[in-house]
């Protein structure tokens, strides 16, 4: 049986998300020893600033270049803020185009930094995410992700899916992109009045739907747990697998709290200052 | 050993025969059990046929002055025609099968639920609406679903709600000094019957996943933000199979609705044309 991280790389004008993707390959390479395949609509960018991609990448997958119309803020701290594009409606092609038998879909701003996701590939569910996760700041409100809406739906999160190819899982993937081409139907029957489309959201309703509009055991719980550190943060510093944070103050803005964390991976949102990290 | 489930419905405001009816109905859908109702007020005749029993309440109408009709509900044991009967609120929906709850209760003389759920399936932790329970140490029991059997512990229960639904006031002042409700419940009533007969867990079983009901109170929904109406907030349909769908959750179990104007004509009609009445 095949087995392999797929990540969806496709930059804006800012975000450099094939920096962090050949990043993520290193680390899955250290720590997972799987082979990364990346999905990206700029080939071209990648075979330039990365001349050894195809030492780093299993497989490279064009997408289709796109222009989009979904602006997301992307913080860079509690005080800084940026408009951009949000080019994240390739997720759902995640079944149709692994090269792999058994997937672990990665978002690119994941920072392995252990092996627990060997256990994806040892148990018997052929479907893994997250339901809940932990704040490394450990005081914001965080109801945002334990239902997509106040009234709506238990909240999974797609950063991080183990899917193995079944027919069951085909039908899972098509109807998230069902639910992405019906995405204001889905936004307003499922009262989650968001603006922009988040595939949390279109995992979270698919999920619900084959769990038979119920919760259920559809999907499993991907193993350990996920921490993540928000937009608000700021990575200051990685060495391997040893993390400093500066944590927004809970009411008062712009000031931080030093945090040290390691061992474990983190999802970390900040993509600036990741992509600070990496460049160091 | 005959069963059934028996209702008790005395219109005010609101009518509470149809939503008997609409309950039995649901009951009738679901399962293969005797349904009969405690009640003085007339049937529709479209609907008598639902009920096995139709009993007129007993003795005195002890709720005739009365709004919040309730002070009749100790009567059901008395009146009751089943062996076994399980006593349910008239705003309730059975949507789904209950054989194997049947064969749960038999293990006992008598069961309360001690724990409802919200519209999601989660267990309600959220004391709202139940701070009389909890800041005066009083058995978590509901009403709204209950078993007994005939038996002299029954009885003997029975006999107790009788005295402290005829003098709650008293009771209420002995038993729940803080919280103190305004009017007389039945879920505070059997909460002290309970504690004086020190048979909670003779009665309930907080590991049992049913019987159980969804209880569509609003503020225990688990809500940030929460409306006077349940329905407000999310969306309700009744699929012709009679699937019913609440906030994009399929419900199953037994659905306490709680607000009388759920009982559209659509709804009514649904279950009508699904039981060809």
């Amino acid at each position: 049986m095949d087995k392999g991280v797929l990540t969806f790389a496709r930059n804006n004008s800012q975000v450099d998300y094939i920096k962090q993707a050949v990043f993520l390959a290193k680390r899955v390479r250290k720590y997972l020893d799987l082979p990364t395949t990346i999905a990206t609509d700029s080939i071209d960018y990648l075979a330039t600033a990365y001349p050894d991609y195809e030492d780093i990448f299993d497989q490279v997958i064009e997408l289709d270049w796109t222009n989009t119309h979904s602006l997301k803020r992307f913080y860079d701290g509690s005080i800084s803020e940026k408009r951009l594009e949000f080019k994240n409606d390739s997720r759902c092609l995640a079944y149709d185009i692994s090269p792999y038998d058994e997937t672990i879909l990665l978002d690119t701003d994941y920072i392995i930094s252990d092996d627990t996701f060997k256990h994806c590939f040892l148990q018997e569910l052929d479907l893994l995410l997250y339901k809940d996760a932990y704040d490394l700041a450990n005081f914001r409100d965080y109801s945002e992700f334990e239902y997509v809406s106040d009234t709506s739906v238990d909240f999974y999160w797609a950063t991080c899916v183990f899917f193995r190819k079944t027919k069951t899982n085909k039908i899972f993937f098509d109807l998230i992109k069902h639910i992405q081409e019906n995405w204001s139907y889905y936004n307003a029957v499922y009262q989650i009045n968001s603006v922009t489309y988040r595939n949390d959201h279109a995992f979270s309703v698919a999920i619900h739907i084959m769990n038979g509009y119920q919760s259920g055991n559809f999907a499993g719980y991907m193993p350990g747990k996920l921490y993540y550190t928000t937009d608000r943060d700021i990575l200051l510093d990685l060495q391997d697998k040893r993390f400093t944070f500066l944590v927004e103050k809970q009411h008062h803005l712009g000031e931080y709290l030093a945090i040290k964390f390691e061992n474990y991976s983190v999802h970390v949102m900040n993509k600036f200052s990741l992509e600070r990290i990496i460049n160091v | 050993m005959s069963k059934g489930i028996l209702m008790v419905a005395q219109n005010s405001a609101d009518d509470y025969v149809l939503q008997a009816c609409l309950c039995a109905m649901s009951i009738k859908a679901t399962n293969d059990i005797s349904v009969s109702i405690l009640t003085n007020d007339p049937i529709p005749d479209k609907y008598k046929d639902l009920f096995e029993h139709v009993i007129n309440i007993p003795w005195t109408d002890s709720a005739e002055d009365e709004n919040w009709k309730v002070q009749n509900r100790w009567k059901a044991y008395h009146v009751t025609p089943y062996n076994e009967t399980i006593v349910m609120d008239t705003d309730m929906l059975v949507l789904q099968n209950i054989d194997s709850w049947w064969n749960f209760l038999s293990n006992y003389e008598m069961y309360f639920t001690s724990h409802v759920m919200d519209y999601r399936q989660n267990v309600i932790n959220d004391t709202y609406y139940r701070k009389a329970f909890t800041s005066n140490k009083l058995p978590n029991v509901y009403v709204g679903i209950h078993y007994f059997k005939k038996c002299d512990f029954a009885h003997d229960f029975y006999g107790w709600l009788e005295l402290v639904s005829n003098n709650w006031n008293l009771f209420y002042g002995h038993y729940v000094k803080e919280n103190y409700p305004k009017r007389m419940s039945m879920d505070v009533s059997a909460a002290i019957v309970t504690k004086i007969l020190d048979c909670e867990s003779q009665i309930t079983n907080a590991k049992a996943a049913f019987p159980t009901f969804t209880h569509m109170k609003p503020h225990v929904q688990g809500w940030q933000t929460v409306t006077e109406s349940w329905q407000e907030r999310v969306g309700v349909y009744l699929k012709p199979n009679l699937d019913l769908i609440v906030g994009n959750h399929k419900q199953d179990g037994v659905f306490h609705y709680t607000e009388n104007n759920f009982v559209t004509n659509k709804i009514i009609k649904t279950y009508e044309e699904a039981l060809c009445l």
